[in-house]
């Protein structure tokens, strides 16, 4: 697939399962692999590269097995950033879609 | 590669970065370890596909470098960034590195001309007013009338060239920001693939 369009698509998927609920990396991780295939160590550079950017920030909590977890969570400016990707993303797949079909036909 | 030495290795990658970003960055590796063994996973299962350590350093690196430049303006972060953005690989030695050269060569060569213009200003100022004086025998073309304000307007010009040359230098730092930032998501993108 497409590398640039790979990665636009990752940042995505990230801000959405954020959006839902706040996660620790490795349930990011281990939820979006499930359905795209990535490589695992590269989902931190990019939420480094989020919370520099202020669209997440992290805060830890204890857990019932083991030492507490690092979660991330959207901020308002990444609850707005998800929001209008995530409109961008439905218009261009609609776009390219019908695009597909017509040629189609 | 079991955990340990994929943290180890992951440390020794990225140990020029600031202590508390570098520890940070462990800690996430080390957590991601040690979650995916109470989900069951083994040791070098999880070392796979994490990724090979150091194309993960290189894009942890690139991304700091760049924030560092963007921050503050020097002409030492920006060269720190291009070669922490050429060190992504070979492919940004021609894409990174060459317009680098030239353009720091071109700004080089701007701010020579107009140092230059400033300092010949000066020097007709000061041949047209203590010329006469001093001159022992060599020719003077101008007399103090014309080369009075003419040495003050060049080196007003010259003054102006360097404030246009700055600015122009400041905005190809920027430029050059974006441009490095772009080439790093297509860069990281090559090897996340």
């Amino acid at each position: 697939m497409n590398i640039q369009f790979k990665k636009g698509v990752l940042e995505l998927c990230v801000l959405s399962m954020l959006e839902r609920r706040d996660c620790y990396g490795y349930e990011l991780v281990n939820e979006i692999s499930k359905n795209i295939l990535i490589s695992e160590g590269t989902i931190y550079p990019l939420l480094r590269r989020l919370r520099v950017e202020g669209f997440v920030t992290t805060y830890l909590k204890e857990s019932t097995e083991g030492p507490p977890r690092k979660y991330y969570e959207l901020t308002d400016l990444g609850k707005s950033k998800e929001n209008s990707f995530k409109n961008e993303w439905f218009s261009f797949v609609k776009n390219v879609n019908n695009f597909l079909k017509g040629n189609k036909v | 590669m079991n955990k340990n030495e994929y943290i180890k290795k992951l440390a020794e990658y990225i140990h020029d970065l600031p202590k508390e970003v570098s520890e940070e960055i462990l800690y996430d590796y080390e957590e991601h370890f040690r979650m995916g063994m109470e989900k069951g996973r083994n040791e070098e299962e999880i070392a796979v596909s994490l990724g090979d350590p150091k194309n993960i350093a290189r894009q942890f690196i690139a991304e700091n470098m760049i924030k560092k430049a963007e921050n503050t303006t020097s002409a030492n972060n920006i060269i720190r960034a291009i070669f922490a953005a050429v060190g992504l690989g070979f492919f940004n030695l021609v894409i990174v590195l060459g317009p680098a050269i030239g353009l720091i060569g071109l700004f080089i060569g701007l701010f020579a001309a107009a140092f230059s213009v400033t300092i010949s200003g000066g020097a007709i100022f000061l041949a047209g007013t203590f010329g006469p004086v001093f001159s022992g025998g060599y020719y003077i073309p101008f007399s103090p009338i014309v080369s009075i304000p003419l040495g003050i307007g060049i080196t007003c010009l010259g003054l102006l060239m360097n404030i246009g040359v700055f600015y122009l230098s400041k905005i190809f730092y920027r430029l050059s920001i974006s441009y490095l930032k772009m080439n790093l998501q297509i860069i990281t993108n090559r090897r996340s693939k």
